[in-house]
């Protein structure tokens, strides 16, 4: 197959063709999925529809959980780290389902979606949607562990396994998420067969997440996380290559 | 850069009702087709084909770009649409909308250059604007910038001129006139006015 | 010629069935501790196999369907998600109610259980999505991607399966051979966990041949403790009296007394250990894995013909689908 790039390419670009055509692909694929994240970047912080919905959904569970749970005094034992982890995944994830489907159903809801298939390669699309929920995730996992550890009184034990976990559990939910979030773009009910779609899939790296994330609340737990780290990345990477290789489906359906 | 268009035995339907069936037509560089038919004979359809918007049920469309064969879908950097259900993202400007869209295509377009295609449609001066702010006519404009910024040769148009006022009717005809000298041009319309530029008319429905 | 063989072929999956329901019920013996519950694992183990199975079929028609584009590839993807969805229901009902008679609590996340469960997520995921696109051709297409992308996760699953719970409800050890359950070796007043029961062994008493050892067992997440006295026949190398854990039909057995009697291996004994040690029973179990595999595929094909059936007519029609 002959490749997207334009027929009236740029001048000042001849300057990498000497490299192998192959790669001239990607790093166009690249550069293209990156103008596809800073524009949704851009419409978003300027319409806030996720960024709002995510965190004041995030803030309300905090709150609530708060409201529940510190009268009780936990001690730190083994089930109240879980119950804990629990809790702030579960915050997590349904904060998130509340937010990662915008950036698809934003192009249908504005009908925008002819105008980017046209100009856009598939994969690019993919690829900067996953950014853009990548980036949501990342900010919204930051506040949700911000506020439990402020209003659920949650103590890290080994913070940098912690972060460790936000991350492979955040990755987890965005490779898993995303194309998800393209397929419900032409359904009905776009939100609730959104978390219906996803729930099934999230069982797996949730599971591990949370006891991960149990893992290293308590002192000295990176070592314990290490296995449920690996798992999380593992499971990641096969999503994103199913992802990559089914998108194209997806979008031209 | 010499294109071909080739259409054969392109059927569409909608779930079970047929809309068409069996068109085929060849088109050359410098052709215009006027495609034409009640509404809902599938004339928008047709054009959706064309841009690989959609699949056909049955048939094949290939267009010949020098010695290479594109599939209409992997055909973007050839195609210009324009039509009614063609929308820009409204909570950009649209020098936002076009460097966006420059920039996924992969062709430089500088400040100057976006000036001059948004000139070239009658929207100069308003390029800072978003375009939740456009009227219906300048949203129409805004398309024409969108479909030419990367100088496709072929050029698809649903319904060309409509919400547009005189003045904008000159900008589209221009266009027109300037791709038929080297490129190809699809117009999908019922307008008697632009029935005129068809070297061949499709008529639709009624069978 | 293949309609008469087809009618056969019925014939013979409803004789198969008859047969291996007979067998289960009045042929096969009934097992020390499981009692005539027992009889359900001729069931509830080839539904099991069967719904993992239309699973990954419903993915390779699904596939082929991207692939190919072909209509008739959709219409077995659904019959076999619509099986898989009969099969994986029956599985987990058969599954519970065993799980009441034999170990006194329905449901217990144990690895098995959750795997299904998804499973039972996913199918019901796939038939919300499909009713949720009204365009056909997109319909196929979107839930031929829905079920790729989801059976992406069962290797997953497996790979989870042994993680989230320190012990299971599944015999293994029971069933599988191969598998062991190894139980532990304790001296006398130390502590040890069996499954997640803690133990701990009392004392160690000797009346001639017959060593009986006392055993203080806590339940999990219980405050209750019990005493049992399981005892090892020193002169023939087996155990003698194995009492049964307080509520479920595990027994606790003294597998071995080391000589000079002051440590001993404790283990639990699932009820029914070497069921498909028996030969009739192995073999109606094969005969009903077969059965319902040749079930599950009739029903496939003729759930799919009926699939395409309706799609002509209606094409033919005209009409709305």
């Amino acid at each position: 197959m002959a490749g997207h790039s334009s027929t009236e390419q740029d001048p000042g670009l001849t300057l990498t063709t000497q490299q192998p055509v192959a790669q001239q692909r990607i790093v166009d694929l690249l550069q293209a999925a990156w103008a596809v994240f800073v524009k949704d970047l851009r419409i978003e912080l300027r319409t806030r529809y996720a960024i709002n919905a995510m965190v004041l959904f995030a803030a309300c569970t905090a709150m609530m959980v708060s409201i529940g749970t510190t009268f009780i005094g936990l001690r730190r034992t083994e089930e109240a780290l879980l119950i804990q982890a629990s809790l702030l995944w579960i915050a997590l994830l349904f904060a998130a389902i509340s937010g990662l489907s915008r950036g698809f159903v934003h192009e249908e809801e504005t009908r925008t979606l002819a105008a980017l298939r046209l100009a856009a390669p598939a994969i690019a699309v993919y690829l900067g949607k996953f950014l853009l929920n990548l980036a949501l995730l990342a900010l919204l996992g930051l506040i949700t562990s911000l506020l439990f550890i402020v209003l659920v009184r949650v103590q890290v034990g080994s913070p940098l396994a912690f972060l460790g976990m936000l991350a492979a559990g955040g990755l987890s939910l965005a490779t898993s998420t995303t194309i998800l979030a393209a397929i419900i773009t032409r359904a009905s009910f776009k939100n609730a067969l959104f978390a219906v779609l996803a729930f099934p899939l999230l069982v797996p790296p949730l599971i591990i997440a949370i006891q991960g994330t149990a893992a290293t609340l308590a002192d000295g737990g990176g070592v314990v996380a290490l296995p449920a780290l690996q798992f999380l990345i593992a499971y990641s990477v096969a999503m994103f290559v199913a992802s990559l290789l089914l998108f194209r489906f997806v979008w031209e359906a | 850069m010499d294109i071909r268009l080739i259409v054969e035995e392109v059927a569409a339907s909608y779930g079970t009702r047929n809309v068409f069936a069996a068109v085929s037509v060849e088109l050359c560089a410098g052709e215009t087709m006027v495609v034409s038919g009640q509404n809902g004979s599938g004339k928008s359809t047709f054009l959706r084909l064309l841009a690989g918007l959609q699949r056909a049920d049955a048939g094949q469309i290939t267009y010949l770009a020098g010695n290479e064969a594109f599939d209409p879908r992997d055909a973007g950097h050839l195609i210009g649409w324009v039509a009614p259900d063609l929308m820009l993202y409204r909570d950009l400007t649209a020098r936002e909308n076009l460097r966006f869209f420059a920039a996924v295509r992969r062709i430089s377009l500088d400040d100057h250059a976006i000036d001059e295609v948004l000139a070239r449609v009658g929207l100069a001066g308003r390029s800072d604007d978003r375009l939740a702010a456009y009227s219906s006519g300048m949203t129409q404009r805004m398309r024409y910038a969108y479909a030419l910024i990367h100088h496709p040769p072929v050029l698809l148009l649903d319904e060309p001129t409509v919400t547009l006022d005189e003045r904008g009717a000159e900008v589209v005809d221009t266009v027109i006139n300037a791709q038929r000298r080297h490129g190809i041009v699809v117009i999908a319309t019922n307008d008697p006015r632009e029935l005129r530029y068809g070297d061949l008319v499709l008529e639709f429905g009624s069978t | 010629m293949v309609q008469q063989m087809a009618q056969v072929g019925k014939l013979l999956i409803g004789l198969w069935m008859a047969g291996v329901t007979i067998v289960m019920f009045l042929v096969i013996p009934q097992y020390e501790g499981l009692g005539n519950a027992g009889r359900i694992i001729i069931m509830h183990v080839p539904t099991a196999w069967v719904s993992v199975l239309a699973f990954a079929i419903s993915a390779i028609f699904s596939g082929l369907y991207l692939w190919k584009r072909n209509p008739t590839y959709d219409d077995y993807a659904v019959a076999a998600a619509e099986g898989g969805f009969l099969f994986t229901a029956l599985a987990t009902v058969t599954g519970m109610i065993f799980s009441q008679v034999v170990w006194g609590i329905y449901w217990n996340w144990d690895p098995r259980q959750t795997s299904i469960f998804v499973l039972l997520l996913i199918y019901a995921a796939l038939f919300a999505l499909r009713s949720a696109i009204d365009d056909v051709q997109r319909r196929r297409q979107l839930s031929a991607v829905y079920s790729l992308f989801a059976f992406v996760t069962v290797p997953f699953l497996i790979f989870v399966a042994p993680r989230i719970a320190d012990s299971t409800l599944h015999p293994n050890c029971v069933f599988i051979q191969g598998s062991t359950c190894d139980g532990i070796t304790l001296d006398v007043g130390k502590i040890g966990l069996l499954g997640d029961r803690k133990i701990q062994l009392i004392a160690l008493e000797r009346e001639g041949d017959l060593v009986t050892a006392e055993v203080i067992v806590s339940e999990p997440g219980l405050s209750s403790e019990t005493t049992l006295r399981p005892s090892f026949n020193l002169a023939t190398g087996t155990m003698a009296d194995r009492p049964e854990f307080p509520g479920v039909r595990y027994q606790l057995g003294l597998e071995y007394v080391d000589p000079s009697i002051t440590s001993g291996l404790l283990n639990i004994e699932a009820p029914g250990t070497g069921v498909l040690d028996n030969r009739i029973t192995l073999f109606t179990f094969l005969a009903s894995i077969a059965g319902f595999t040749a079930l599950f595929f009739w029903m496939l094909n003729l759930r799919a013909n009926l699939l395409g059936l309706q799609w002509a007519l209606a094409q033919r029609d005209g009409g709305r689908v």
